[in-house]
């Protein structure tokens, strides 16, 4: 959630904040220019105003067709994809509101479901994992969705329940849900579906898109406690496990096991482009001007749990490598082809592992789940501040060689053993299942 | 004190480090000496120091008093003596375990110190004199048994510090005892040393230099250290006069062994010296008591001079003649680190007029690629760097792997610095692509008969405290913090009062490696519990990553290390 206070650099927080007030393409050209210049960095950073920023766009979009709607978040995202290629969330999320709103145009359009009316969405969402189906089962799967609303709203579906044609329905809702508009006036992002209220009163469509998107942010809040909770099933007692980076996913993994079981974790600095938040995890101590960090909730270091942290640089992992039972990495994103495109050196520690036979774990968010196909793996490559790698001090250097500082690797599928996403563990030969669960076929290319 | 400034990138970060601890080290062991400290009049003997190191307490205790303090309670009398039998069995364990290591060398440093501190005082009173040294290089050694933090000396090596520090600062150094990483415990032997304190006095200047040189990576890498040492000795050769009674052949060796040792306080011997050496001592061993000193020291340089010449000098050569011809036009060169040999070859190819690409691969805390990187890029090579995060992006598109090494061990491992085998491995699992050849540029004489399974068994462990990245800025407030404290603590020593002046400039120091790292949330790691930081120097690459040895005596596939080891020592 965003900062309370407000932060002097431009980021995460700071668009969050001004989403509220700024008219909509003002946010859209905001959220470009920060992603331009890696302001937003992080998966999650970058998945979470993508999530936000749309569901302004949806809520502010004045159509009621489903297609116009299509129309408008493929613009939007197609600009954002444009803005930073490489941070490959972006496009899942989009992708997964355009399947939101093609469910509930196809749903709309079966007019199977009766629409109900926007107002009674305002009770809070039940947390749970953001399972849209690739087939949506109109009535069924929708009825599950809003079980508890659909009793309160039992009465209106009836009624309206021959005015099959949507612009009808929208007539009749208009009447009712119009007032309370005003009164989340400046919605609070603190509840999202609060926010679903406020907008979504204009169509019912909308409504249900919006509540999706709420669902999605939801889901990205709490995915590192899912993943989290499936870290007893994977670490044993006197374990030594291989990390990498300061990937909060992955502490907040260990944390989970931590609290239950002994182990000790060899922690790779990550230098040049991570280390020093590497070393503030290890250490506890949180460095303030960290946007990243400030978004996170302060978590505890595994030190304070009693588990022994070494910390090592990267060149010593294949030293180490033979006393390492298990490697947990954490990722940037993960691709169709059970790949995953990483943090530079992630690929050596992998394949390091491979070689002495130690079994590599993946944790990621489904959100992180790209349907991209990587015909080249280049192309997904990001490269990064050389001075990272050769400082000032060296500048008659600079003029004279070229200096490279990767921020990324692309991870085959074959170096990885096990997948464990906010829906459990899958093999890297499963992810193609997940995918196809989680976006549209249509969606993929657009 | 500090390093020299020498080309070696290397010896930033360490110079960094070393500084930090330097006050540390010198409010342990460098204050006491003040009122004792007037060396050179070296006439009295090695023997008698030793002898006076292992006197008991009752002794030392005179020693101190005569050290500056006048008067003293009994209970302070009873802490000493506990302090200084603390001091005595760690120093004990300590030459045991240097004549164990470093080759059978004889009296340790500690002992010296004491010879030292005797002379000092002079002749005319030999036996205050004597107990002086000898509560001197007690003390010494109880700062060594400090630093080395034997987990079975625990509460004696409290005891001796609450003396020592007035109680003040135990706290952070108790923590020392869990900063070691379990599975390398028997890797942390003594901590390298700090101070050229208490060393042997007869340590040769040249030797006592080369020591501090080569503990702050100013002298780094297996062929420099080896040349180093051997040019040091010759040195010591030339500056030598067997003593009346002994001769030559049976004393130098024993000489050289208070040399050695020094050395390997400072950081543990490569295997090239470790070879080199052997061959010396070899060599001195077989001179015929009846050739007069003067031309038996002759043939010595002579040896030590050839030695250098035909086992580095030359052999690089031929190892860069030999190792360029497998450079074709077009290569891309990828290496790791920086190793001299390699770095010859490379030039050697360029030289040739062959066009080529070099990919350097370097890593923390050391950056030894970035001194390469800068040679080749003057000489006019095309130059690329990253670092290990880079390696697999560096790996795609070369075409061989050239890399150094620091030893190749009997069964064709290839042990060099840490993250040789990460590239090594990149090279030989390229996901779908061919192969890459690994060629290794060694010479026979960092050829050992040991053997390796994995990098953990034979190691090398450097000052964790090297991984703590200081910025440069804050390093200069760093540096007048402890200047600012030098003042200070002398005062507080001239009162007379060795002792309770410790707590002072300790405290101070610590303060100053604070600020030197304040930048970097990893400053305060050794207070905090839990966290440990390991600073590996070496691993082992597996042979089946090694394509091809080039020695100067031929290539060969790693399987036939020891074949030629055999052959290099026998002949």
């Amino acid at each position: 959630m965003p900062a309370t206070s407000a932060p002097l650099t431009p980021g995460l927080a700071s668009f969050l904040k001004s989403l509220k007030t700024n008219p909509i393409d003002t946010s859209i050209d905001n959220l470009i220019s920060l992603l331009k210049r890696r302001q937003i960095r992080h998966s999650r950073s970058c998945a979470t105003a993508t999530a936000y920023l749309l569901l302004r766009v949806i809520s502010f979009c004045r159509t009621t067709d489903a297609n116009k709607l299509i129309e408008r978040v493929q613009s939007v995202g197609r600009r954002l994809m444009a803005a930073q290629p490489r941070e490959m969330v972006v496009g899942n999320i989009v992708r997964r509101v355009l399947g939101l709103i093609r469910d509930e145009a196809e749903d709309d359009r079966d007019a199977e479901f009766a629409l109900s009316d926007a107002g009674s969405e305002s009770q809070p969402q039940t947390p749970r994992v953001l399972e849209d189906p690739s087939t949506p089962q109109d009535r069924d799967f929708l009825s599950v969705r809003h079980e508890g609303s659909e009793r309160s709203s039992s009465r209106p579906p009836l009624t309206s329940h021959s005015t099959n044609p949507a612009p009808i329905s929208m007539f009749s809702l208009l009447s009712g849900p119009e007032a309370e508009s005003s009164l989340p006036g400046s919605p609070v992002p603190g509840s999202p579906s609060g926010r679903v209220t406020g907008h979504g009163s204009v169509r019912d469509i909308r409504a249900e898109v919006l509540d999706g998107i709420g669902e999605i942010i939801d889901e990205l809040g709490q995915v590192d406690d899912q993943i989290a909770a499936y870290a007893l099933d994977h670490i044993h007692s006197n374990e030594v496990i291989l990390t990498h980076t300061s990937s909060t996913t992955v502490q907040k993994f260990l944390l989970k096991a931590a609290a239950k079981r002994k182990f000790t974790v060899i922690h790779a600095e990550s230098y040049p482009n991570n280390h020093d938040a590497t070393h503030a995890t290890v250490s506890g101590t949180v460095s303030d001007e960290d946007d990243n960090l400030s978004f996170e909730s302060f978590q505890k270091p595994l030190i304070a749990l009693g588990i022994t942290v070494i910390l090592i640089p990267d060149s010593a992992v294949f030293a180490l490598m033979s006393r390492v039972n298990k490697v947990i990495l954490g990722t940037h994103s993960v691709l169709a082809n059970g790949g995953l495109v990483a943090a530079a050196g992630t690929r050596v520690i992998a394949r390091a592992a491979k070689v002495h036979q130690t079994p590599v774990v993946v944790v990621s968010g489904v959100y992180k789940l790209s349907p991209v196909y990587p015909f080249d793996f280049d192309s997904l490559i990001e490269y990064g501040d050389a001075s990272n790698v050769i400082g000032y001090e060296d500048g008659d250097l600079v003029d004279q060689i070229d200096v490279q500082n990767p921020l990324y690797d692309y991870v085959p599928a074959e170096l990885i053993d096990l997948y464990i996403t906010n829906l459990g563990g899958h093999a890297p030969s499963y992810l193609y299942r997940i995918v196809s669960d989680h976006y549209r076929k249509e969606d993929i290319s657009f | 004190m500090t390093a020299p400034v020498d080309s070696t990138s290397g010896s930033t970060p360490a110079a960094g480090s070393a500084d930090a601890q330097k006050p540390n080290s010198e409010a342990r062991t460098g204050q006491p000496p003040p009122p004792t400290a007037t060396p050179t009049s070296t006439t009295s003997k090695p023997a008698k120091a030793a002898n006076g190191a292992t006197k008991p307490p009752g002794k030392a205790k005179g020693g101190a008093v005569e050290g500056g303090e006048e008067t003293l309670t009994g209970a302070e009398l009873k802490k000493r003596a506990k302090a200084e039998k603390a001091a005595r069995r760690a120093k004990e364990k300590l030459e045991r375990e240097q004549a164990g290591g470093g080759g059978g060398g004889g009296g340790g440093d500690s002992a010296g110190a004491g010879g030292a501190g005797a002379a000092g005082t002079g002749q005319t009173a030999p036996p205050s004199a004597k107990k002086g040294g000898q509560a001197m290089g007690a003390k010494e050694a109880a700062a060594i048994g400090l630093q080395k933090g034997q987990k079975q000396a625990a509460p004696r090596r409290g005891s001796a510090q609450v003396v020592q520090q007035g109680g003040g600062v135990v706290e952070p150094k108790k923590k020392k005892e869990d900063k070691k990483v379990a599975v390398f415990g028997h890797l942390y032997g003594q901590q390298r040393r700090t101070t050229i304190a208490g060393a042997a006095k007869e340590v040769h200047p040249a030797v006592l230099a080369l020591g501090l040189q080569m503990r702050d990576y100013v002298i780094c890498g297996s062929n420099a250290r080896c040349v180093a040492t051997l040019l040091a000795f010759k040195r010591v050769i030339e500056s030598y006069t067997t003593p009346l009674g002994t001769s030559l052949a049976r004393h130098l060796t024993t000489h050289l062994s208070h040399q050695i040792t020094y050395l390997s306080t400072c950081r543990p011997l490569s295997i090239s010296q470790g070879n080199a050496i052997r061959a010396l001592k070899l060599h001195i061993s077989s001179v015929d008591p009846s050739v007069p000193e003067a031309a038996a020291k002759a043939s010595l340089c002579d040896f030590i001079d050839s030695f250098i010449r035909e086992k580095i000098t030359v052999a690089d050569q031929v190892i860069a003649t030999s190792a360029a011809q497998k450079i074709q036009d077009g290569d891309v060169i990828v290496t790791f680190a920086g190793s001299s040999i390699v770095k010859q070859t490379l030039l050697t190819a360029y030289k040739q007029g062959k066009k080529f690409r070099v990919s350097i691969i370097d890593s923390r805390p050391l950056f030894e690629g970035k001194n390469l990187a800068r040679v080749l890029a003057k000489a006019g090579l095309d130059v690329q760097y990253s670092l290990v995060h880079g390696i697999s992006h560096a790996i795609k598109d070369a075409t061989k792997v050239f890399l150094g090494a620091h030893a190749m061990t009997s069964n064709g491992r290839l042990y060099s610095r840490v993250g040789t085998a990460l590239v090594a491995m990149s090279a030989k699992e390229r996901a779908g692509g061919v192969e890459i050849p690994v060629i290794v540029c060694c010479e026979t004489v960092k050829f050992t008969d040991r053997v390796a399974l994995d990098s953990i068994v034979v190691n090398e462990i450097a000052d964790a405290d090297e991984l703590v990245t200081a910025e440069p800025l804050a390093q200069v407030t760093g540096l007048m913090d402890k200047a600012a404290s030098q003042p200070e603590a002398s005062t507080t020593a001239k009162k007379g009062n060795n002792k309770p002046a410790a707590p002072s400039p300790l405290t101070e120091s610590h303060a100053g490696m604070r600020s030197t790292a304040s930048a970097s949330p990893l400053k305060d790691w050794r207070d905090t519990p839990n966290l440990q930081l390991l600073n590996l120097m070496y691993d082992a690459t597996p042979a089946e990553y090694v394509d091809m040895v080039v020695t100067e005596m031929g290539s060969l596939p790693p399987s036939a290390v020891p074949i030629v080891h055999r052959m290099s020592t026998n002949s």
